[in-house]
Formats: structure tokens, C-alpha cells, sequence
């Protein structure tokens, strides 16, 4: 019983019942052509939800709302910059790292030195980044992959698995190391569980706050180029989609909104288990509302297994 | 007990304004908007700006009450959607009459209601996070506005949008829906479970200590979303004459800009329903004023975008004072 | 018939046992004062009385109702009004609002602002001028200063006219001239026939005001005394209990080391020109009442609290104080406070040890293994005992948690240690490897300044003791001077006999 209250086990176990389901309504639905397109899904949700797992997991209502327009501006950036030319992947990558980790530092320093609720300051820059592909678009896509990250994205690399994969499965190990084994790790985990503790301890709060969003914006402006890969242009709107499925991730992984405990590894889980559960009520042959409909009960579902708060009287 | 002999002095409430800051942001677009559209101060083009700002204004105010209490509606639009379809089809169906057209209206509101009272249940009852779980309810709330009308459409008698439309004399109908939002909500401030709600919020343990009904009060506060939310959807029923699933969800994220745009702190506690009802109407102000700025077309979106996030900042930097 | 009586009254917090075996009585028309030491369970007694906390075990009759309260609000309807040490006021609401939350009266459904402020002010002209500029009506909770904030949350409690108030701790913060006020109001709801319990730490306003007095030790009631028939010695006897038979230490100062830490002119919010001089090898006690300054001194030389004034740091003024640049003169900070200042819950034993070494080498990377070797020794010392360094804090015992911290501090290497009251809440035998490693670190040349609630802990543990007043240092006692009597005297403000 104590096991089931692990989050990770949970998510482990809910992965297999719906790979189980899944396999008896569909057959094929577990079968390694299947998996290898559900993985590739779940990778571009589980990059976006790694910033929003640092900044969540700092704590003090921390959340990014702005992960979507990120998204966008990063997969416009990476696109002009590498305009189908193999030589510049790099390039295009790099471009939109900078570019979206200086608009998520903007985010930072909102919050801590003008302490703008990161709610709002991540809903308001949301809407100026939206405003801001318009311009750079004029409303029309603009950029294009360049063919060789498509392949690597989409084709099998080594025994059948994509490219994207082991992007995402490097970028997992490079983060869970990050947040175990780096003093700016330790020292998000120490200000979202105790930040006057943290303080005491001689860590730099607002510095650390502000890495969390910096970061945040960057791992967006990474999922922005690898979906641009995939799908070669896209329109500017292609964030929104992200926003919420990326908190959602989080927290079904097992880091609570309020910060300080859980980590990559549940978010890794809490990806795949949001990409199953919505392939499988698309195998399902359910009309689209069932599907949603499903999807926000299984979710209330979860939060009311481990999201309970405190009661008022000890 | 033994009363102090000293004679009291004379107690008087103090005037003490906490919607001072939104109202003088709202005045400077309000001026600006009046010079960019002189227009404006025509008795038509206010009524028509207000006719628009309407549904906003009433999904605000509601959202307020969730804030004030320290909590967040993130559901506030879909519950829009699903009134918004729930009523249209519920009158078709019902064949469109004078009676139907009742009997969808007061569905409609007692949907909203439902809504908000589940909400209120899994956050405050049992004692769930508030962004996650009505979160996970909008996207129910979403659905089932889908299975009713999988896509906009369907239309409501010509008598609910003429009526929407008419109005009492020379005064238009939704200038008097405002105006009656707008007296309700100063008369909602001086109830008892108002001052309750801004007690739980600022402090909820005190609250619990001074003997408050700390979780009855919060369901309340979402029950009250849930009612705004659904006139917010019958207005804009009347204003499309028609059902859209999709109209709805842009407004859970809009009424919370208006909320805090008004003062209110999201921790909860602080501010008040009618610097939200400001804050919105500022917003509808915003979006005019891009529009007759005569900006170029693409760069509207940043403008605005801009103006909001400066709004915002400049708003809770200066309720610090 | 007695207005309350509790019996027996059992509650654990996890695995720290707050009461056991508490009983009170408390008669209409009088004032019942309760005392003891810091954590004897006074506060935890009240608000099971009040319904804000629930009990394990005992009973409760108040006014011939049988049982405990299940909420503050039936409490309240049953006639008890509480003074929360921690207050409950509403910030943003102003001081006639929060004295009439929960009970507004009202005109054709509305809040009748009018009468509320009316009421505010009627009540608040009862301490007249006392309250100062300021404390008007309308004016924000927010905006009051600590002791009129006070005062606004006993009008709170006047204006529910109840049968039973508990006032915890309701002069803290008062000075001299509010004290009379209150008193005169306490002595009016005697007269009306209404229960008072009095919760303070000041001897003189218990026998000013009580007409009996319930001593509590360690989460038991140890007796009640009326007021007539004893004195200041016999409560102190019985809430220090074996106390003042132990003896301070026996070994003579230590040969006076190097002075390392220079405090001269310190003042703040709540220090008054704090000055003295921490010598190498030394176990300087800070003692008084509670909250009196000493973690206020300890958190402003840590750079926890802003602060005017010079520390001096082995000859080295620190200008720029802050924990990050504490840490890396050499400085050390453990709270009593755990739960706010100390723990991370939720985090690996390790980290929990690890975090302020990294701050302090500003090392990139966390190499574990190499700071558990470090560190093994440490635990070692500390008679620290675990499962596993990758367990959660959460795990431990308190005590085991404070050694944790503990743990952090020498793992940085310290010259100086500042322990704000480390015992607090933790078992006896934790304690006990506490004070020898203490003893033992001082031995080896580090500088100690101890902030205990316990008297009995500086006796023990501490060469000299500043006993500190109202944000100053009322008493220096070392040697011959350093006694269990001095001491109590000097805190409680008893005048020698």
C-alpha cells in the first residue's frame, strides 16, 4: 500500500494498464511500431515539461505559463536560421536556446525583483511573445527544418528507435543529474522545499529563481526546434497546445505545485502517461468529447489519490 | 459586564477606496481610447463598447469572489462553453418558445451553478490543488460541451437576441444588465460572507480560529464563478444568436488578467469585485485602442500583449505602495 | 459549579508528546493565572480547550457541556474566546472589521458598517490614549505595530462578551501603562462574572492580577496554588523542578582565549544596543525570558536580519552581512526552529547536510561520496544514527533532525557557532549528545553562543550568561555570580528578597 503511494510506482503501474488496455481494445497498440510513434509524442511534452518541472519545483507558486509562446518563438527562430540547410542544425539550435533563455530570464526578473506574481508575469509574457511571432511572421509560417533533423527525428537511428528519443533520453540523464548532483540542483530542491532554510544555508535565492525560468524558457525554445524537425514548419499557435499538458506532467509525476519534492524522473513518467491515455481513448474509437471527457475524470482521479493538501485543525 | 462609561465617539466607517488605482488606469485608456475614437463619448458607441465587454465584465466579477478566497477558477471558461451550448440546444429543442426560452435560461443558471459547486467540492471538500483540479474540470466541462454541439452552430429564437438587443425605452437592455452586475457586486461587498471571504483568504488559519466557515465559505466562492460564468454565457447567446463550443476557454485567462489588472492580489484577500469589473472594462478598452491606433495589422497582438504585461506590473507595483 | 474543567488532556504532535496528563479547573469570576516554562504545553492546552486543536485522550465539561469542541466556531458559540499568541487578525482588514469577524451585526441583510466602527471605536476607548498614534477603527491590521495589534485582538475578544477568555501571552508585547489598562479590563470581566485564564512569563503581572495559579511541566499540571496563600519562590520551585538543585558547571572559565567575535552597538527592531565580546573555546549563554532578544541577536550577527550596529569577526568587520557571506567568514547558525529555519523535509539526509559546505566552497558539482567520508566522522561524533544518507529527513526523529543540522554546521568547519535555543522540542537523550559535543567543540577552540528557553541547559552547559530584557543585556553572570537563582531573578524580574 505504502509502494502505491509513491508517484512514480503509481505512474509506472497506470502506464502498464494502459499499455494493457490498450493492447485488448486495439490490438497493436503495445506493438513496437505503435510505441516508437507514442514515444516520439511523449518526448516533445517531456522536454517542455523539464523547464516547467525546475520551476515548478523551486516552489513559491512557481509555474510558466509562457512555455507555449516559447515554444512558438523558438521553433520560428530555429526555422529561419536553419531555412532547410543541413549545416546550420546547430546553428538553429543554438539560436533558439538563446533567444527563448533571454525572454524566460525576462521572466525571472520580473518575478523576483519586480516579485510580479509568476502567474501573471508568465501569462503577460506569454501574450507579448504571442504578439511578437505575428510581427515576425506576419501571420503566415515562415522557416523551414532542415531535412537531415527530420530524418533524425522521425527515422529509426539504432534498433528501430528515432532519433528524438535519445535526444530526449540524453537531455533526461543530463537534467536528472543536473538536480542531483549540481549545487544549482541542490539548491532549487532547497529553495522549494524551505526557502528560509536555503537562505540560512547561504543559497543564493533570487539567483536561483531566476536560472529556474531562464532554464524553463530554453527547454522550451529546445521542444520549439525538435517539433519544428518533426513536423517542418509550423504555424505560431503550435505552443498553446503544450501549456497545461505540461504542468499536468508534472504533477501526475509527482511533483506538487507548491515545490520542493519529486523530479525529472516522475515527469518522464507523467509525459508517457499523458500520451498513452490520450492515444488510447483515440484507439478507443470514442468520439473526440468522450475522449476529453475521460481524460479530465482519469485526471481529478490522480490528483485525488496523492494531491491532497493539509487540513486546517491538527 | 461592566461598559465603559467614557462616551464613545462617533464611529464612521472610513472611505477607504481599494479600487482607486484600477479606476485611474481605467480613466487614462478611457481617455486615450476617447482620443483615438472621438466617437466614443457618443451615448451609442458607450452602449455598444459595453454591450461587448459585457460577458468579460460578469465572468470577472465571479472569479474575484474564487481569488478573494485564495483560490483559482482555471474552468471559468469552459464553463461558459457548456452553458453557452447547453441553452442553445436545450431551447431548440424545447421548440423555441416564449417558455422554453425561460426554461433554458433558468437551466442555463442552474448548470453554472452545478459546475461551480463541483468545483468547490474537489478544492475545498476535499482538499485538492486548485489550479490542477479545475484544470482537469475545465477539460470536462470542455467535452461535454462537445458531445452536446460538436461545432458551433444552432440558433435561439428571434426573441431572446431582439430582446438581448432591445432594451427599456431609450435605455439599451445590456446597460442595465451592467449596471444591475455592478449594483449587485457593491451590495454582494457589504454582506457578512463577503467580509468572510477576504478574511479567509488573507489569513485562512486565523479565519478558522475566529471561527469562520472556512470551507463552506470557499465552495461559495466557486458556486459564485459558476453563476457568473453562465450569465456571462447567456449574454454572449444573445449576442451571437447561435452556440460555440470553442468561444468560452479564452476567457478563464482574460478574467484573470481583469482580476488582478483590478488589484486584487492572487494570494488572496486583498482587492475587491469592482476593481476587477474595471479591470475588465480596461481591457476592452486595450483592445480598442490597438484597433483604432491604426497600427499595422501584425503588430497589433505585441501592443497589446505589451500594454497588458505593463499594465499589470505597473498595477501590482503600485498597490505595494 | 466550575466553568471548565479539563482532565487528563493527552495529545502527541508525530512523535513529540506535547501534553499528558494536563488538568485545569477554572471558576466564573476568576482569573486563573497558568505557567510554566517554554513547551510545557500551556498553549497546546488552550486551544484544545478552544477547539482549534483536537486532544488524544481526557475530558473536557465546559459550562456543564460534556466534551471537547470540534471547531473553533462551536467553542465560540459555547461562549470561549481565545487570545492566540500568534493572533488572529485579518491583515487586510481594519481593526473595527476584525473585531467583529464572524458576528457582524447587520441592517436589512447588509454589514452595518456604521455600528461595526461604532462598536471598534467604543472598545478601543477603553485603553484611551495607551494605544497610541494610529490605532483608530479604520486603520489596516497591517499597518499596527506589534503591541496594537495586540490590543485590537483584545477588543476582538471583549466584543464577543463570552463566558471563558483565554488570554495567551496578551501583554507580550504591552508596555507598562497598557498593562494598567488591560488589568482594569481583566478585573471588569471578573467582576461580571466571566472565567479568565492568564497565560504570561511575567511573575509580577501573575500575582498582580490571578486569584489562582496552575503551574505546568513537561505536558503534566503540577499543581494549583491560590494566589493568597503562596509566593514567588514556591512557583518558581515547582516550575523548575529539579532545576534548581543542579549545579552549574563545576570546571572554572576556560583560560581566557583570543576574543573571535566582537558584537558592539547592535539594534534593531527588537535589540537595544546589544554589545559584548565571544572569546575562543567559549560557551556564552544568552538567557531571559522568552523572545526577549537573544534569537533576535543571534539572527542579526548571522546576517539573518537586518541590523545596525559592528560584528567583528577575528579582528575582521563584517559590513556586508548576509548567511551567504556568514558561512564563509566562519560562522554557523542552528535554529530550535527546525520546521522554519533548519529542515529540509523533504530532501536526502545528505543534502540536508551537505547544502551550506557548498555554499561555502562554491563548488559547481556535489560529489557525494567525497563529503560522506567527510562527513562520517561527524555523524560519528554525534552518536547520529540511520538507515541510509539517501532517506528523507522526514524520516528522523526530532532530535535526530536537529543533529542533521547540526551535522551541516561542522561540516563546514566553524570558528564561531550560533545556537538558537537547538533543543527545543527534542528528546532527552538527543539532547544530552547535544551538550557533550558542544562541550567538546569548545574544547577544540570553537567559539559558542547559546540561546536557551531552558535555564537549567546554561547552567549546565554555558562559562558565562547574558541575560537579556526588552532587546537588552539585563545581567552579565559568570563565576560566583552565575546561579540558579541569579538567573531566574534576573529573567523574571524578581526583586531579592
Amino acid at each position: 500500500m505504502r509502494l502505491l503511494r509513491n508517484p512514480l510506482v503509481l505512474a509506472g503501474l497506470a502506464i502498464l494498464a494502459l499499455l494493457a488496455i490498450g493492447e485488448a481494445v486495439a490490438p497493436g497498440f503495445a506493438g513496437a511500431g505503435q510505441l516508437r510513434s507514442q514515444f516520439v509524442i511523449a518526448a516533445m511534452l517531456g522536454v517542455i515539461a523539464a523547464g516547467q518541472n525546475l520551476v515548478i519545483l523551486a516552489g513559491r507558486e512557481g509555474i510558466d505559463l509562457s512555455v507555449g509562446a516559447m515554444l512558438g518563438l523558438g521553433a520560428l527562430v530555429a526555422g529561419n536560421v536553419m531555412n532547410g540547410d543541413n549545416a546550420m542544425i546547430l546553428a538553429g539550435l543554438g539560436a533558439a536556446v538563446a533567444v527563448t533563455g533571454a525572454f524566460g530570464l525576462l521572466n525571472g526578473l520580473g518575478i523576483t525583483i519586480l516579485r510580479i506574481p509568476p502567474l501573471v508575469m508568465t501569462l503577460g509574457m506569454a501574450g507579448v511573445i504571442q504578439g511578437l511571432l505575428i510581427i515576425l511572421t506576419s501571420g503566415r509560417p515562415s522557416g523551414r527544418a532542415a531535412p537531415a533533423l527530420t530524418r533524425f527525428i522521425i527515422d529509426p537511428l539504432v534498433v528501430g528507435i528515432p532519433g528524438l528519443v535519445f535526444v530526449w533520453a540524453g537531455l533526461a540523464l543530463l537534467l536528472i543529474w543536473f538536480l542531483r548532483r549540481s549545487r544549482a540542483g541542490l539548491n532549487i530542491y532547497a529553495i522549494g522545499t524551505n526557502q528560509e532554510a536555503a537562505r540560512l544555508s547561504g543559497v543564493p535565492v533570487t539567483a536561483t529563481r531566476i536560472l529556474v525560468f531562464a532554464l524553463s524558457g530554453a527547454f522550451s525554445g529546445i521542444t520549439g526546434f525538435l517539433i519544428l524537425g518533426y513536423t517542418q514548419s509550423v504555424f505560431i499557435g503550435v505552443g498553446n497546445a503544450y501549456v497545461l499538458p505540461s504542468i499536468i506532467a508534472v504533477v501526475i509525476g509527482g511533483t506538487p505545485l507548491s515545490g520542493g519534492t519529486g523530479g525529472y524522473t516522475g515527469t518522464i513518467a507523467g509525459a508517457i502517461l499523458l500520451t498513452l491515455l490520450q492515444s488510447l481513448l483515440n484507439a478507443m474509437a470514442i468520439e473526440p468529447f468522450g475522449r476529453q471527457i475521460i481524460f479530465g475524470v482519469v485526471l481529478i482521479g490522480l490528483m485525488l489519490i496523492y494531491g491532497r493538501q493539509d487540513r486546517l485543525r491538527t | 459586564m461592566t461598559e465603559a462609561s467614557a462616551p464613545a465617539p462617533e464611529g464612521r466607517p472610513p472611505l477607504r477606496i481599494r479600487w482607486a488605482l484600477a479606476f485611474v488606469v481605467f480613466a487614462v485608456f478611457f481617455a486615450v481610447n476617447a482620443w483615438l475614437q472621438p466617437s466614443l463619448l457618443t451615448a451609442r458607441v458607450l452602449a455598444s463598447n459595453l454591450t461587448s465587454f459585457l460577458p468579460l465584465v460578469l465572468v470577472a466579477i465571479g472569479q474575484t469572489y474564487v481569488v478573494l478566497a485564495g483560490d483559482i477558477d482555471l474552468s471559468a471558461g469552459a464553463i461558459i462553453a457548456l452553458v453557452n451550448v447547453s441553452v442553445v440546444s436545450l431551447i431548440e429543442q424545447a421548440g423555441g418558445s416564449g417558455g422554453a426560452i425561460a426554461l433554458g435560461l433558468a437551466a442555463g443558471i442552474a448548470l453554472g451553478i452545478l459546475c461551480g459547486l463541483l468545483n468547490g467540492l474537489l478544492v475545498a471538500v476535499l482538499r485538492l490543488q486548485a489550479i490542477v483540479t479545475t484544470f482537469a474540470t475545465s477539460i470536462v466541462f470542455g467535452g461535454i460541451a462537445l458531445w452536446i454541439l460538436p461545432q458551433a452552430g444552432g440558433s435561439v429564437p428571434q426573441a431572446y437576441w431582439r430582446g438581448y438587443a432591445g432594451g427599456l425605452g431609450p435605455v439599451k437592455l445590456t446597460v442595465i444588465l451592467f449596471l444591475v452586475a455592478l449594483g449587485t457586486a457593491i451590495l454582494c461587498s457589504r454582506m457578512r460572507w463577503y467580509r468572510h471571504l477576504l478574511a479567509i483568504g488573507g489569513n485562512r488559519l486565523g479565519a478558522f480560529q475566529s471561527g469562520l466557515a472556512v470551507t463552506r465559505q470557499r465552495v461559495i466562492s466557486y458556486v459564485l464563478c459558476g453563476l457568473f460564468a453562465a450569465l456571462a454565457a447567456l449574454c454572449l447567446v444573445g449576442e451571437t444568436a447561435s452556440a460555440d463550443p470553442l468561444l468560452g476557454p479564452s476567457f478563464t485567462l482574460t478574467s484573470i488578467s481583469a482580476v488582478v489588472l483590478g488589484g486584487t492580489a492572487l494570494a488572496g484577500g486583498r482587492g475587491g469585485v469592482i476593481g476587477s469589473i474595471l479591470g475588465a472594462l480596461t481591457l476592452g478598452l486595450i483592445n480598442n485602442i490597438v484597433f483604432f491606433a491604426k497600427l499595422p495589422y501584425v503588430t497589433q497582438d505585441l501592443v497589446k500583449g505589451l500594454i497588458i504585461l505593463a499594465a499589470l506590473a505597473g498595477g501590482i507595483l503600485g498597490a505595494r505602495r | 459549579m466550575s466553568l471548565l474543567v479539563a482532565e487528563n488532556i493527552r495529545k502527541a504532535f508525530g512523535s513529540t508528546l506535547a501534553l499528558d496528563g494536563a488538568s485545569l479547573t477554572v471558576e466564573p469570576g476568576q482569573v486563573h493565572g497558568l505557567i510554566g516554562s517554554n513547551g510545557c504545553g500551556k498553549s497546546t492546552l488552550c486551544k484544545i480547550a478552544a477547539g482549534s486543536v483536537g486532544a488524544d485522550e481526557g475530558r473536557l465539561r465546559f459550562d456543564g457541556r460534556e466534551g471537547f469542541f470540534g471547531t473553533p466556531a462551536a467553542a465560540a458559540a459555547a461562549g470561549i474566546a481565545v487570545f492566540y499568541q500568534e493572533l488572529s487578525l485579518i491583515p487586510d482588514l481594519d481593526v473595527a472589521e476584525n473585531i467583529a469577524l464572524g458576528h457582524e451585526p447587520r441592517r436589512r441583510g447588509m454589514v452595518d458598517g456604521a455600528a461595526i466602527h461604532r462598536e471598534g471605536a467604543r472598545l478601543l476607548a477603553r485603553f484611551g490614549s495607551a494605544g497610541g498614534k494610529g490605532l483608530t477603527p479604520g486603520a489596516l491590521v497591517r499597518d499596527l505595530s506589534a503591541d496594537q495589534r495586540q490590543i485590537a485582538e483584545i477588543c476582538k475578544i471583549l466584543a464577543r462578551a463570552p463566558k471563558l477568555v483565554i488570554f495567551d501571552e496578551a501583554t507580550s508585547s504591552l508596555d507598562g501603562d497598557q498593562v494598567q489598562i488591560f488589568f482594569e479590563i481583566v478585573r471588569a470581566l471578573r467582576e461580571a462574572g466571566t472565567g479568565i485564564i492568564f497565560i504570561s512569563h511575567r511573575m509580577d503581572e501573575l500575582f498582580a492580577i490571578c486569584d489562582r495559579i496552575t503551574v505546568m511541566r513537561d505536558g503534566r499540571t503540577e499543581a494549583t496554588l491560590p494566589v493568597a496563600g503562596t509566593d514567588r519562590e514556591a512557583v518558581l520551585t515547582l516550575m523548575v523542578g529539579s532545576a534548581l538543585a543542579t549545579r552549574h558547571r563545576d570546571e572554572a572559565p576556560p583560560r581566557p582565549g583570543a576574543p573571535v567575535l566582537e558584537v558592539a552597538g547592535l539594534s534593531n527592531a527588537v535589540l537595544r544596543d546589544v554589545s559584548f565580546t565571544l572569546h575562543e573555546g567559549e560557551i556564552l549563554g544568552l538567557g531571559g525570558l522568552h523572545g526577549q532578544g537573544q534569537s533576535a541577536v543571534l539572527r542579526a550577527i548571522f546576517g539573518a536580519d537586518p541590523a545596525t550596529g559592528s560584528v567583528r569577526l577575528g579582528g575582521t568587520s563584517q559590513d556586508r552581512r548576509s548567511p551567504a557571506a556568514a558561512i564563509r567568514a566562519g560562522l554557523g547558525y542552528v535554529s530550535g526552529d527546525r520546521g522554519v529555519n533548519g529542515v529540509f523535509l523533504d530532501r536526502p539526509i545528505l543534502e540536508n547536510m551537505a547544502i551550506a559546505s557548498l555554499s561555502k566552497s562554491r563548488a559547481a558539482v556535489f560529489r557525494p561520496r567525497a563529503f560522506v567520508e567527510r562527513v562520517g566522522e561527524i555523524v560519528a561524533r554525534l552518536n547520529l544514527r540511520f538507515a541510509g544518507y539517501d532517506f528523507p529527513l522526514r524520516t528522523l526523529s526530532g532530535g535526530n533532525q536537529q543533529k542533521v543540522v547540526i551535522a551541516r554546521w561542522l561540516a563546514t568547519g566553524p570558528r564561531v557557532l550560533l545556537l538558537d535555543d537547538p533543543t527545543k522540542g527534542i528528546d532527552v537523550e538527543a539532547k544530552a549528545d547535544l551538550y557533550a559535543i558542544i562541550d567538546e567543540l569548545a574544547a577544540e577552540g570553537v567559539a559558542i553562543l547559546l540561546h536557551s528557553s531552558e535555564d537549567e541547559e546554561l547552567l549546565t552547559t554555558a562559562h558565562r550568561v547574558l541575560v537579556f530584557g526588552s532587546g537588552r543585556i539585563r545581567a552579565d553572570l559568570a563565576g560566583e555570580a552565575l546561579t540558579p537563582t541569579a538567573l531566574y531573578r534576573a529573567a523574571y524580574e524578581v526583586s531579592a528578597a
